[in-house]
């Protein structure tokens, strides 16, 4: 670790023997000198002098400084400072680091290209769109609804729901399973005194209830996500007491 | 209390269908609204002759008869629309038994009642589908009945298998069933398929008392005692083809499982230290009843607000319980046929609630009003399209759980338009006691009663068999003749028949 934190400062040596008093006392100069910057002249000269007698009383004049916590092996102290010193450098460093945070970098990396969808160009009024539509409805056995743009979207619904690569692969998935309803005869809540309107109402809500069953399905899945992670139910028998 | 004979107190009430009598202002002091209860010919015998005994000299003072208890609730500050009887409707605390009252939110003067609730808070039934049929079953129906019997207990002071500590109780308390899929004992559809989602969303453990929840704590996945049970059952007839479908039942002799309990000593304890509250802010607040028993609170007040956030945590404690003991029965079919819950299609048809106040919208006199709605032993019977019932259910209307009584027959329901109308949705819950407890004890002998089950070919597990008499068929109002009035007055719909054949009970 402290390798590792000594490379990322950029110390000229990096394969170093810490409990070796010289090299720790020469990593702690050159940490004040390069990095932290914190000392009064006095201390950060007696540092300096990794050889002194006196180099011990300087150290702990600065830890006090600093506010290094009662360590005691070199290793450890060592190991704040080198943590300190990171610390101020990526201070530093801010907005370079910002600039490579990875929300960022997706934003930069990806060229922004104005899409350019080649059914923009298309004349929708043209006879010969709304003939081609109706084919494609035709082959597709979609009705087909007197606005061609309204008969694309369903054919559009339908390729992509039902002829995907995915769909097509596994068509089980998709055709959807059950008993059918008589919903004609159901209760629809409301009378709109017009057979016509009754019966689109209804349609209506049958594609709500569709809707619904859909978000429904979506909560359980999540809740069987969240589940697989919280689940753990117990039992213990020999808790059980049969009542009187 | 004003003391009339019999013929003069008929003269308040009025018979306007051939299901359903109206009670007029004045059957009792100060109604607010007129009363209303639904009855067929044999029901309405019961209940007139329970009237009659109560008005014969010396009898004042003692049970009040269900249909003046009615009037009562009809007397209580902020009632709106009409104080309904369901046809079970027997004499309670308070309200009678089968009583479903609403209270206008906005006015201030609106009360909130325990009596209303009753003592065992969420107290409901939940049934159980599976794809096994009658067939598969009988073979082993002495062994199933046992394994349930040794998985769910049963009985005053039974304790549960489920390990639990002060802080999953106060969890549970507040998250109800959503605790009970954190921790993996139900399947997140069982939610889908419960009144409520199973989880009252202000539900506050902190306004509970120490004492209740020392009670609840080793009674959550119990069964309890009194008229709670646990039933296999099989489907007997169906009535309404498409909703049964949608139920997941699609024929005659399917297996489905009943769990009928509540809230156990927890909700008992709840609905105690609320009425010790209610009654010092009746006498603060100058509320007036004509029954001691009707003890209540503005809902505005500490009082009211404390006691419907302390009922929230029991009504979740219910659902807790229910969905442990939910667990407990998948596991005991799982054991005996060797296959997995998902594999028997062990899905909730439905979970319902017959003991609970809720706040709901409502059409009153043409406008959308916000009400609490007080159902004790009545059933929330939501119409189809109700946007507060599950997706699978929107075209039938709600599934509503009627549970028989021990031997007898149960019914699934529908939710119906004129039920939403005439009695804010709501409809029975059960049979309906016709003896009292002390009543039945002295006139049925507990070992006719467990022969008289043998014979049916019912097999039966019971904690303490000297008290099934209490519980005997003969004790209550026939559940068909109940069922039948609100199919009759269509205030909900009949859609299947249940018959048991191995009952779990305390």
């Amino acid at each position: 670790m402290v390798k590792r934190l000594l490379s990322a400062l950029e110390y000229p040596q990096c394969d170093v023997n810490v409990n070796d008093e010289a090299t720790f006392r020469k990593i702690v100069a050159w940490l004040e000198l390069n990095k932290i910057n914190k000392a009064d002249s006095n201390v950060a000269n007696g540092l300096k002098n990794v050889t002194s007698n006196d180099w011990p009383n300087h150290f702990q004049k600065y830890k006090e400084a600093l506010g290094v916590p009662n360590l005691q092996s070199h290793q450890e102290q060592l190991q704040w400072l080198l943590g300190y010193a990171v610390q101020i450098e990526t201070h530093n460093n801010r907005e370079v680091y910002i600039k490579h945070a990875v929300e960022n970098l997706k934003a930069t990396n990806v060229p922004t290209v104005v899409t350019e969808n080649p059914l923009d160009k298309l004349d929708f009024h043209s006879k010969e769109f709304a003939e081609g539509i109706t084919k494609l409805a035709q082959l597709l056995n979609i009705t087909p609804h007197p606005d061609p743009l309204v008969t694309l979207k369903a054919v559009a619904k339908l390729v992509t729901t039902r002829l995907s690569p995915q769909a097509q692969a596994n068509p089980s998935e998709v055709i959807i399973k059950g008993t059918p309803f008589p919903f004609q005869e159901a209760d629809l809540g409301f009378d709109l005194n017009d057979p016509v309107l009754n019966q689109a109402a209804k349609v209506l809500r049958i594609l709500y209830i569709h809707d619904l069953r859909d978000l429904q399905t979506k909560a359980n899945e999540l809740i069987v996500a969240v589940q697989n992670i919280t689940a753990n139910p117990k039992t213990d028998t020999k808790l059980g007491k049969v009542g009187k | 209390m004003v003391v009339r004979q019999y013929n003069q107190e008929l003269e308040y009430l009025e018979k306007t269908s051939p299901y359903c009598w109206r009670i007029k202002k004045g059957f009792q002091p100060n109604m607010n609204v007129e009363g209303v209860f639904y009855v067929n010919q044999t029901l309405e015998k019961l209940m007139l002759e329970e009237l009659r005994n109560a008005c014969r000299p010396g009898m004042a003072g003692g049970f009040l008869p269900g249909v003046k208890q009615i009037a009562n609730v009809a007397a209580l500050p902020g009632i709106v629309g009409k104080s309904v009887g369901l046809p079970d409707v027997h004499s309670g605390y308070g309200f009678a038994i089968g009583n479903m009252a609403a209270f206008d939110v906005d006015n201030p003067e609106s009360i909130v009642s325990p009596g209303g609730v009753g003592f065992d808070i969420n107290c409901g039934v939940r049934l159980l589908r599976t794809n096994l049929f009658e067939k598969d079953v009988l073979p082993v129906k002495e062994q199933l009945a046992q394994s349930l019997f040794d998985h769910i207990p049963v009985g005053v002071g039974s304790k549960g298998i489920i390990p639990m500590n002060a802080k999953d109780l106060e969890e549970a308390l507040e998250m109800g069933m959503d605790w009970s899929l954190r921790e993996g004992y139900i399947w997140a559809e069982d939610k889908e398929h419960c009144e409520e989602y199973g989880r009252m969303l202000n539900a506050d453990p902190s306004k509970v008392s120490m004492r209740a929840k020392k009670r609840g704590l080793p009674q959550l996945g119990t069964l309890g005692a009194g008229n709670h049970y646990a039933e296999i059952q099989v489907v007997d007839e169906i009535y309404d083809k498409w909703a049964a479908c949608k139920m997941g039942i699609e024929e005659k002799g399917q297996v489905c499982v009943m769990i009928h309990s509540g809230s156990r000593g927890f909700g008992h304890q709840v609905a105690t230290d609320a009425l010790v509250q209610m009654e010092k802010a009746m006498k603060r607040d100058k509320i007036e009843t004509n029954d001691r028993q009707l003890a209540c609170a503005r809902i505005s007040s500490q009082e009211g607000q404390d006691y419907l956030k302390s009922m929230a945590a029991a009504a979740n404690f219910a659902w807790v319980n229910r969905s442990s003991m939910t667990f407990l029965s998948r596991q005991a079919f799982a054991k005996q046929f060797n296959m997995a819950p998902d594999d028997l299609d062990m899905h909730v048809i439905y979970d319902v609630s017959h003991n609970i106040a809720k706040i709901e919208e409502h059409i009153v006199d043409g406008k959308q009003k916000t009400l609490l709605v007080h159902r004790k032993g009545s059933t929330r019977a939501f119409p189809p399209h109700h946007p507060l019932i599950p997706v699978d259910y929107q075209l039938t209307g709600q599934p509503v759980l009627i549970g028989g009584t021990m031997g007898t027959c149960s019914y699934v329901l529908t939710g119906t338009q004129q039920g939403m109308l005439e009695t804010f949705g709501s409809t029975c819950h059960g049979a309906g006691r016709a003896l009292s407890r002390a009543k039945s004890r002295r006139n049925l002998d507990y070992t006719d009663v467990l022969n008289k089950l043998e014979e049916m070919g019912i097999s039966i597990r019971v904690a303490s068999p000297k008290l099934v008499m209490e519980e005997a068929p003969e004790s209550y109002k026939n559940v068909t003749d109940v069922v039948n009035t609100c199919h009759a007055a269509g205030i909900s719909k009949k859609c299947i028949k249940l018959r048991p054949i191995a009952v779990i009970k305390g």
